[in-house]
């Protein structure tokens, strides 16, 4: 029963025209990933999205099949931390972060305290792709997850993004911003901005 | 000996840097030289300069530390490192104190030797995109077996637009009977992927310091994410704590490791924008789009001076290549409908690569290119 099941969900998927864009093994595979995605009650159109920009950028089959298991993969951690209840983009943006180096801890932390997730866990991801140390991003979105608005989270890491880029070392950025409080981060700056780089001379 | 066991440390601590935490960072340039010091012959020389960064887990503090070994044409060779710390305090929304260490040494063939400790605080005020400190610096400096009380004052201001930065300071050094004021004024800028940085200043009211004026300048190009190819040259005044004397140079250099180059510096979106875009990726001066959510679509215009054709590609056209419109302002733009949730994009001006376009967050996608990223709320 489960294996008819299973069957005809491939079935299913197989005829999803948008997958068309893709030889007939490459379709097949991914319709495999995205069936036992869908058993596991895991979002299927990121899967589909991933095939599809694979084939737009022209990769190779095998090389879209291993993108879409891996985010199918991936989106399961990101289910696991963050319970059956999370949404589709918080998922997603659950994934960013996880790619990014946060850990599964962290992404269950920030749940207990804030829902959606989505702009909160995509702030982390884009603070560590800044240069900030996980555990010190994880710390900052942490303390901001329970009060702050979404278009606060968003501010405290432009603030940050600006610090680091005018020098100030990305941890040092993070938490002086964050000390600065989350209703006014762009209030203070960080790290040691008077002070130019030494270049390099004999 | 304190020299080479500062330049020991560095270039110690320099091999493990990758298997240790995040928040230390490292690099190392090697180069060639043409100098001439005040004083003496011109000269070539090579050097090696190791540098290394460590910020505390939770970002309250800093410590830094490097060296230069130098080897000039002659045989001779001349050492020199350096190492401070800082621990910041924040005082209020606007204010914060800044507590720092540093110390020094410098030594040139046997003959001279320098060394120096010193203790600051400074103040600082700060605005969004501006700021400025003052402070003050204690503490001694030896030559051989004489020892130097040292004083410095110093304040200056900050100005930040977009990618680019201004600094301007005034400060006031005293060590032991020499005396001198420094005004300087520097900048960085970016450019593409090349950061440009400089300094101009002049040394007045000096007393034993030299007078005059100095510039220097230098230009980074990344040559990829862990290397740089490095260009300075400029003339640069005595430094009578550190012992470093007044001299001009040419350098070319190679610098390797990590964090050696800045991330793209973000690009502030319009305030009126609602949607949660990013920093501006590679390409930000190739392409910059603005999202606007109207009541029944989403509005996208791109900014893409001197493109013929501007395509656009995302998980909201499934992955669809869709030509947008030009402008009479010389924009181009489309209307999509958009969920509400995280959406990756990419657009590519006259047929060329796809691109992350700059005004989202740029990630690695998974077909050794680049997505844009942005949250629609």
């Amino acid at each position: 029963m489960i294996l008819a099941a299973l069957l005809l969900a491939t079935q299913v998927a197989l005829q999803d025209p948008r997958l068309d864009r893709l030889d007939p093994d490459t379709r097949s595979a991914v319709a495999a990933v995205v069936d036992s995605a869908r058993v596991a009650r895991l979002p299927i159109e990121p899967l589909i999205q991933r095939a599809l920009e694979g084939a737009t950028k022209g990769a190779p089959g095998p090389r879209i099949v291993t993108a879409v298991r891996r985010l199918a993969a991936d989106l399961g951690t990101a289910r696991t931390a963050l319970g059956n209840d999370a949404s589709a983009p918080e998922l997603e943006a659950g994934v960013a972060a996880l790619r990014a180096g946060a850990t599964t801890q962290i992404l269950a932390n920030l749940r207990s305290v804030r829902r959606p997730l989505t702009v909160a866990l995509s702030v982390l991801a884009d603070l560590v792709a800044s240069g900030v140390p996980a555990d010190s991003a994880a710390a900052a979105v942490l303390a901001l997850a329970p009060k702050a608005r979404d278009a606060d989270l968003v501010e405290f890491r432009r603030a940050v993004e600006r610090d680091i880029a005018l020098g100030a070392p990305p941890g040092a950025a993070t938490s002086v911003r964050l000390n600065a409080g989350a209703t006014d981060v762009t209030a203070a700056s960080s790290g040691n901005p008077g002070t130019p780089t030494r270049r390099s001379r004999p | 000996m304190r020299a080479l066991a500062l330049i020991a440390l560095v270039c110690g601590a320099e091999s493990s840097v990758h298997s240790v935490a995040a928040q230390v960072a490292a690099n190392v340039e090697a180069g060639i030289s043409d100098v001439r010091y005040d004083g003496f012959l011109a000269s070539a020389a090579a050097s090696v300069s190791p540098t290394i960064r460590w910020e505390h887990p939770r970002g309250r503090g800093l410590i830094s530390a490097r060296g230069t070994y130098l080897r000039f044409e002659s045989g001779r060779h001349s050492l020199d490192g350096s190492a401070n710390g800082s621990w910041f305090i924040p005082l209020a929304q606007h204010v914060r104190a800044e507590f720092g260490v540093s110390a020094g040494s410098s030594q040139y063939a046997n003959i001279a030797s320098f060394s120096h400790t010193e203790g600051e605080a400074r103040l600082h005020l700060m605005g969004g995109d501006r700021g400025g400190w003052a402070g003050a610096s204690v503490g001694r400096s030896h030559f051989g077996g004489a020892a130097r009380d040292v004083v410095v004052i110093a304040a200056g201001f900050w100005l930040l637009r977009n990618d680019n930065s201004m600094f301007v300071s005034l400060d006031r050094s005293v060590i032991g009977d020499t005396a001198y004021t420094d005004l300087r004024a520097s900048g960085r800028v970016r450019r593409s992927r090349i950061v440009l940085e400089g300094v101009m200043g002049a040394r007045i009211w000096s007393r034993g310091g030299g007078r005059g004026v100095f510039g220097e300048g230098s230009a980074a190009i990344p040559l990829s994410p862990e290397v740089a190819l490095v260009l300075s040259a400029g003339r640069y005044p005595t430094d009578v704590v550190s012992g470093s004397i007044a001299g001009r140079y040419l350098t070319a250099a190679l610098r390797v490791g990590t964090n050696p180059i800045r991330r793209p510096a973000p690009r502030v979106l319009p305030s009126d924008n609602p949607v949660y875009g990013g920093s501006d990726g590679l390409n930000a001066s190739e392409t910059r789009l603005i999202i606007q959510v109207r009541p029944e679509d989403v509005l996208l215009t791109l900014y893409a001076p001197g493109a013929t054709t501007v395509e656009v590609t995302g998980d909201f056209t499934d992955w669809q290549p869709v030509s947008l419109s030009r402008s009479d302002s010389g924009t181009w733009g489309g209307t999509f409908r958009i969920a509400s949730g995280i959406h990756h994009i990419n657009v590519r001006r006259d047929g060329g690569p796809w691109r992350a376009p700059g005004g989202t967050t740029r990630r690695a996608d998974d077909y050794d290119g680049e997505v844009g990223v942005f949250v629609l709320p």
